[in-house]
């Protein structure tokens, strides 16, 4: 977690040009600005090869801004001739999503994306907080956050309130961070192409900082009401953004919806039931 | 990047190219819009509006909040809307007096 202090903006000749290149004035907060923790080559760039930072404890550090290096697993968390072996139910109401264009895609009402997709939409990044007894996760899109405990708090078997982000608890194992997730709702979509889960879905990220830049990420389904089987989407990679902040991204406009709704209209008749219900 | 179902409100295949004042810019999440009068050949103007993506996603482009006010004339590259409507899917657009290019779709 990086604090912005008076003296490293006054001591970093990045501060300096940053000053001079925009008058004085902040065009938007915190777009671009010098952060502390930062390792950096001799001409004062961020080193995004240096090593992984490491927190007191010896583990590493997640923490930072990070966004996804593709725009691919945002639309389908398998690449092309992979395909997630679906029950029938959910096979087809994927069939319908893909079919409609996304029939009801939960972002259509400004839903977020949920997990593990929420880390993948390629133009909104995401800031890890890395913590002793939690890691938060804050997602730019709709300024929505997850909470991972790290505090030896178990996952519930059963929950009586299940979630949209599901309720997560974290380890490590060796250099990877382990989180496992239980307890989700229905209702968010695995990528936007539409691959569906149900309230059984059981998820296990694997979170590996391989430098200061690049982080990846192996995400495993396991939802027996959907899937035959556990199956593992491709591996993500994302880049970290240096040197700049989160901005706000609120759903305050969303003129798409009147004319998303026109076009589905009449589509939506052959909408399969909700899978697992 | 849509939030939403691109192809089901734009469609890819019907690139459009229109020049026009502006008249009024939203910038605003999760998308920001502008409208702009385009001149009818009988005189009359035509208002059109333009999704872009979110301020957000504009900064880091370079873009700032009053590269683009209303009175000015810019040139728009876009996917027109599905239902045929005065709505499109801006992917370039370039201010008419200095020939700046405001705004360009990523390449990714």
């Amino acid at each position: 977690m990086r604090i912005f202090s008076i003296a490293v903006w006054r001591s970093g000749m990045f501060a300096v040009a940053l000053i001079c290149a925009t008058g004085g004035t902040v065009a938007a907060q915190w777009l671009s600005l010098p952060l502390a923790g930062t390792p950096r080559t001799p001409d004062g760039k961020p080193n995004l090869s240096a090593p992984a930072p490491r927190t007191a404890d010896g583990k590493p550090d997640l923490s930072g801004i990070w966004r996804i290096d593709n725009p691919r697993p945002n639309e389908d968390l398998l690449s092309d001739g992979n395909s997630a072996p679906m029950l029938p139910s959910a096979a087809a109401l994927y069939k319908h999503r893909v079919g409609t264009l996304g029939y009801e895609r939960p972002g259509t009402f400004c839903m977020p994306h949920g997990v593990p997709d929420a880390v993948t939409v390629p133009s909104l990044p995401f800031k890890i907080l890395q913590m002793p007894g939690v890691t938060v996760v804050l997602y730019e899109e709709f300024h929505m956050y997850r909470q991972i405990h790290t505090d030896g708090r178990q996952l519930p078997v059963e929950t009586d309130d299940p979630a949209w982000y599901g309720y997560s608890v974290g380890r490590w194992d060796g250099d990877t961070f382990v989180v496992e997730t239980a307890g989700f709702k229905e209702g968010s979509w695995l990528d936007n192409h539409g691959h569906p889960h149900t309230d059984a879905l059981r998820m296990t990220e694997r979170f590996r900082r391989i430098n200061f830049g690049r982080m990846e990420l192996a995400v495993t389904i396991d939802d027996p009401k959907a899937y035959s089987r556990p199956w593992t989407a491709d591996t993500m990679r994302f880049e970290l953004q240096p040197d700049t902040e989160l901005l706000e991204h609120l759903c305050e406009n969303n003129r798409d919806l009147g004319s998303l709704q026109q076009y589905w209209q009449g589509r939506d008749q052959a909408a399969p039931p909700t899978t697992g219900k | 990047m849509a939030h939403h179902s691109f192809a089901a409100e734009f469609d890819a295949t019907q690139p459009i190219k229109l020049t026009g004042t502006v008249t009024k810019v939203e910038w605003t999440n999760p998308h920001t819009w502008f409208f702009m009068d385009v001149k009818n050949e009988d005189g009359s103007a035509t208002n059109w509006g333009f999704e872009m993506p979110g301020p957000g996603q504009l900064l880091r482009a370079g873009m700032k909040r009053d590269s683009m006010k209303a009175g000015d004339v810019v040139t728009v590259d876009a996917r027109r809307a599905r239902d045929g409507g005065n709505r499109a899917n801006a992917q370039t657009v370039v201010l008419t007096s200095t020939g700046q290019r405001l705004f360009g779709a990523q390449a990714r």
